[in-house]
């Protein structure tokens, strides 16, 4: 087939046409504040991001449903990290610079967020993620204070995990870590809160990520009789400490972190290796009448409980109450909207759980979201303090025995 | 004892690495030129071997067709891409194989995704063998290993094959004239290469975990075996690996854990201060 110059320019026209329809459309709506929700739809997070992504629309439905934030529209635009640092980078930078998004929601894993910080922290808007590392509340990652995490530091971790210790008992807790920040975060964690009550810690190890054996690492360990090992760990070198571990056949506990100590582990390493490993993540403020809100929402867009997905429960509060401080700013102005966060989500105003309820209590005086995910009460980092799950692994399946608040 | 049950634990790290650098170095001393591309063959032998153990459950028949398809795959490898660039510099080939790693990364990831994956292999006690705790499995991996060396050893050193292969090693243009064809040494060493990887790459993934990023991770502690062993030297190769897995384990106890990746380059500095050439290599005149 030829194509004439004129029947090029002419689909040159029409592709141009295509590029610039959306933006038409969207002119209907130029009002509309523009949110980027960046999930990780695909690779580790898989699991997870459909679900976070599918929370942030059903919120901005909701607080659009009560007529907007701030008098305006909330419109969002959904793009996938993929889990992974340079995806997510490619995917903010769209969002930021041909969106114009006035803030991106939904950042999962650390090495992802401590990415798409920098990006974040120049467009002046704010971040809110679900990443765990202590890095992200001070600067220079959080420099300008627009991050906000949703998710437990890992330095929050280590104290449920001196929690469950004391509970379960353990006498003579030895500690592992992952030698990152995410790693030693837990285990320091554990260890200042655990010395804070007057224990010791009877040995401890920072062991290097990709070694065909961590033997001699356990045998470090192993020597010290604990009692209880706390770990700082992700899945692939987990699963190889247990295996390793079950193989010498010396009677020990385990602590893990729920990202380490998941169904995949049990998959991994079966029934009998993982039985009674405790393992502890993060949970959502379950008895919340925010919660109910978000449950239904999750059942409706997922067909299951919202239990089964606490990063979900932290993006449907991502958007509330950062729609409730637009609308408490009465401007998209996101240097008056960061400023009026903390005086919307912390205490010392009327409670409120949902949008169109907090939106109602702003005309006659201050308010403070109890969240679906926590109380949603950020410190001067930025952070909350969610409450823990001690899962057991019995019999291959995790159960649930008991919440621990810090 | 302790140093001995730490030496023991640093054998079978040793021997991965060793196998590996054993694979490096004879693309090194024949073709001439560092492959990067040595992990990730590493890491297609141990998805084969993953796969026809799932679906076979037999180890033996993944361990040879894991052996088999990595063989196959780095001959590909040498006909499409190294064979046209034969005679240029060593960075085109370095770079051609740094891409080809790539290329079996990408392609691991998409066709089993990046979650990890694990042998199903039955866990078991450690036998005690004169104080020292031995576990059967790794036992029976260093077994094959031997087995492994052991084959290829014979070849280069007892068949005609392998004659030829050390001689274009030792000096290619007098291999040329006294009537070697380079082409079938070629064919031989590529073959033999991506058979060893396999095995190294199967030994990891039973010993750890099955991604496809492990024999990528695996590269610079092979490059530092091979170059520690001298270049261009089998033995060397097998002997530098065992010998960096073992000092890392056994200086633990001074160093700790995080440094003792450090301390195995330190190791390797030592020798070359020493020993240039390195343990087993010879001093080669300027071509």
């Amino acid at each position: 087939m030829k194509t004439t110059r004129r029947e090029f320019l002419g689909s040159v026209a029409a592709g141009a046409a295509l590029v610039a329809a959306p933006s038409i459309v969207r002119a209907q709506g130029a009002d509309a504040i523009r949110i980027g929700a960046l999930c990780p739809v695909t690779g580790v997070g898989g699991p997870y991001g459909s679900g976070m992504q599918k929370m942030i629309v059903a919120a901005a439905e909701a607080v659009n449903a009560a007529g907007g934030a701030g008098g305006r529209k909330i419109e969002i635009v959904a793009e996938d990290t993929q889990t992974n640092p340079q995806a997510a980078v490619l995917a903010a930078k769209k969002l930021i610079e041909v969106n114009k998004v006035q803030a991106i929601l939904g950042t999962w894993s650390s090495g992802v967020s401590l990415a798409v910080i920098p990006l974040t922290n120049d467009a002046g808007i704010p971040l809110m993620h679900c990443s765990g590392a202590p890095a992200l509340s001070v600067p220079p990652a959080n420099a300008k204070g627009l991050g906000f995490r949703f998710q437990a530091t890992n330095d929050r971790f280590g104290r449920a995990f001196a929690e469950i210790c004391e509970k379960e008992g353990f006498k003579r807790p030895a500690t592992m870590a992952f030698n990152n920040a995410s790693g030693i975060g837990n285990t320091e964690g554990f260890t200042k809160a655990w010395k804070a009550k007057g224990g010791e810690v009877v040995e401890s190890v920072v062991y290097e990520p990709n070694q065909a054996s961590y033997r001699s690492e356990l045998m470090k360990v192993l020597a010290a009789n604990p009692d209880v090992i706390v770990t700082g760990s992700y899945i692939a070198d987990t699963t190889i400490i247990l295996r390793e571990w079950f193989q010498t056949g010396q009677p020990v506990k385990w602590i893990i972190p729920g990202w380490a100590a998941n169904p995949q582990l049990v998959e991994a390493l079966g029934a009998e290796v993982t039985e009674g490993i405790i393992s502890v993540d993060s949970v959502s403020n379950e008895g919340a009448e925010a919660f109910k809100a978000y449950d239904a929402a999750y059942q409706k867009a997922m067909g299951q409980a919202g239990t089964n997905n606490v990063y979900a429960a932290m993006t449907w509060d991502m958007m509330t109450v950062l729609a409730l401080a637009i609308e408490a700013a009465g401007t998209s102005d996101m240097a008056a909207v960061v400023a009026k966060l903390r005086e919307v989500g912390n205490p010392d105003g009327k409670q409120v759980s949902s949008f169109a309820e907090g939106k109602e209590a702003l005309k006659a005086g201050k308010i403070n979201y109890e969240g679906a995910s926590s109380v949603l009460d950020f410190d001067q980092h930025g952070d909350v303090t969610p409450d823990f799950g001690a899962y057991f692994i019995e019999g291959g399946k995790l159960n649930r025995r008991y919440v621990v608040k810090i | 004892m302790f140093y001995a049950q730490l030496a023991v634990n640093g054998l079978v790290q040793g021997l991965v690495v060793g196998l590996g650098a054993l694979a490096l170095t004879l693309v090194f001393g024949i073709a001439r030129f560092p492959n990067a591309a040595t992990g990730d063959t590493m890491t297609f032998g141990a998805y084969t071997a993953l796969t026809v153990h799932k679906a076979s459950g037999s180890l033996a028949l993944g361990s040879i067709a894991a052996v088999g398809g990595a063989a196959v795959l780095a001959l590909v490898a040498y006909l499409t891409v190294f064979k046209r660039l034969a005679g240029r510099s060593v960075v085109s080939l370095l770079v051609a194989s740094i891409g080809i790693g790539f290329m079996i990364r990408a392609g691991l990831g998409v066709a089993f995704g990046h979650q990890q994956q694990v042998f199903n292999v039955p866990l078991s006690r450690p036998i005690r063998i004169a104080g020292l705790a031995i576990n059967p499995l790794d036992l029976q991996l260093a077994t094959v290993a031997v087995v492994a060396l052991a084959a290829v050893f014979a070849i280069l050193y007892l068949t005609p094959i392998g004659r030829q292969m050390r001689a274009v090693a030792d000096n290619r243009d007098l291999a040329r004239v006294s009537g070697i064809r380079p082409e079938r040494v070629m064919t031989a060493m590529w073959l033999i290469a991506g058979g060893v990887s396999a095995v190294g790459g199967m030994m990891l993934g039973i010993k750890t975990i099955v991604s496809p990023e492990v024999g990528w991770e695996m590269l610079l502690p092979i490059f530092a075996a091979t170059i520690l062993g001298g270049i261009g030297s089998p033995v060397g190769a097998v002997v530098a690996g065992l010998v960096l897995g073992v000092a890392q384990e056994v200086s633990t106890p001074f160093v700790g854990f995080t440094y003792k990746i450090a301390l195995s380059f330190v190791v390797l500095l030592a020798v070359l201060l020493v020993r240039p050439r390195g343990l087993f290599g010879r001093i080669e005149g300027v071509r």
